[in-house]
């Protein structure tokens, strides 16, 4: 079938041994449908750990502010959307629409809390707009998405590398966006601005350094077979 | 394909064939300067890739986006490798963004483009090959470089010019 040739040899001894490798095998759903199963273990894991860290005094309060529930929903969307688009880019010829999937809520998550400053600096004045030190957030965002991030990481695996930084940074934004909305659970921190600079801003240094990492996470194989 | 996702291995073997041969011409076609054997290597990368993402193709979707996809990304990926064992590979990329007009918006065409680069440098005289390889891919500076090869500053700045005018016609005419 090939052509002939000493140079083709290997690759026919190749092509041989992987056909003789394959075995019937299930094609993966669609990346939303694994997003999707990703996000209820990466939301099972989140409610535990708020219900272990203990949730915040005053939620019934919060589930009744709209702005507290749009700012959660616009960070629970964009999570969600960064999962479909990291999976969706390990699948070779899928959409390339559905990488700039997580681009909509991500610019309403940000939209919603650049309003929310502006509405806090127009009620409160400077004091609305006072930065002040929360290191805790990084490390609470950084310890509820390791596992979902570990989660999706292994799923990635069972795709191709075509664009291993972007997957990879990807996976650490939809962790991380997770991570973020279960923290608001238990954290009282609401104020815009800080939100904005303390949790947004982790999320998204985790996605840029875990974007770094990507080639060295996501490889093609080695020839061993 | 179909079958091979079911397990026949009959159909699986003549499918990584044809891909096989598909991809050989297409290889040699877009990097005549590879070697047989790095041909075979890339050839064999793609196979081995093909055969460990077959569970992401899609029966519902076209076959070959799908395994054009692959092979794109390995032919960067070698690539790649290739300029890296050449040890040139940045000063080459540095070359294509110089020489190239057109803006690249993946690694696959910025690998094209490498590859355009190398191809064009083919028409040079060896006096343009040299300052392009000095000022260029050595970045030394003009008085380095004439010293280096024995010209004058004045004669590497014209066969520089000459090399640059002849690029940048090849790139466009390809």
């Amino acid at each position: 079938m090939t052509e002939g040739g000493k140079d083709t040899q290997g690759t026919d001894a190749l092509i041989a041994r992987l056909a003789q490798q394959a075995r019937p095998q299930r094609p993966l759903p669609h990346p939303a449908h694994r997003a999707m199963a990703w996000a209820l273990v990466a939301l099972t894991f989140g409610a535990a750990m708020v219900w272990a860290i203990g949730p915040r005094p005053d939620m019934a309060e919060r589930l009744a502010d709209a702005r507290f529930l749009l700012e959660q929903g616009a960070a629970l969307a964009t999570g969600i959307a960064a999962a479909i688009a990291a999976l969706s880019l390990t699948i070779p010829g899928a959409s390339p629409l559905l990488r700039l999937l997580p681009a909509v809520p991500g610019a309403l998550w940000l939209g919603t809390l650049s309003v929310g400053c502006l509405r806090d600096w127009w009620q409160l004045g400077a004091e609305g707009l006072r930065i002040t030190p929360d290191p805790a957030c990084f490390v609470y965002i950084a310890l509820i998405g390791s596992l979902p991030w570990l989660v999706l990481y292994l799923m990635l695996r069972r795709g191709v590398p075509l664009a291993p930084r972007l997957t990879i940074a990807l996976a650490a934004l939809a962790a991380a966006g997770l991570g973020n909305f279960a923290l608001r659970f238990f954290h009282t921190q609401d104020a815009a601005l800080m939100v904005l600079l303390w949790q947004v801003g982790a999320v998204a240094l985790l996605a840029a350094l875990a974007g770094l990492a990507g080639r060295r996470l996501l490889y093609w194989p080695t020839r061993t077979v | 394909m179909k079958a091979a996702q079911a397990g026949d291995t009959g159909a699986y073997a003549r499918l990584l064939a044809d891909v096989a041969l598909r991809m050989r011409r297409l290889v040699r076609r877009r990097a005549p300067w590879l070697s047989p054997e790095d041909v075979e290597d890339l050839v064999q990368d793609i196979l081995l890739s093909l055969h460990q993402a077959r569970a992401t193709w899609d029966p519902a979707r076209p076959f070959l986006p799908w395994m054009v996809a692959i092979a794109r990304a390995r032919v960067a990926d070698n690539a790649r490798r290739y300029a890296k064992r050449a040890a040139i590979a940045l000063e080459v990329s540095a070359l294509a963004e110089t020489f190239c007009d057109i803006p690249t918006n993946n690694t696959a065409e910025a690998v094209v483009n490498l590859m355009s680069v190398r191809t064009a440098m083919r028409d040079l005289t060896p006096a343009e090959k040299q300052a392009v390889e000095l000022l260029r891919l050595r970045e030394m500076s003009l008085n380095e470089a004439a010293e280096a090869s024995g010209s004058t500053v004045a004669a590497l700045k014209v066969a520089m010019h000459r090399a640059m005018r002849k690029m940048k016609a090849r790139l466009r005419k390809d």
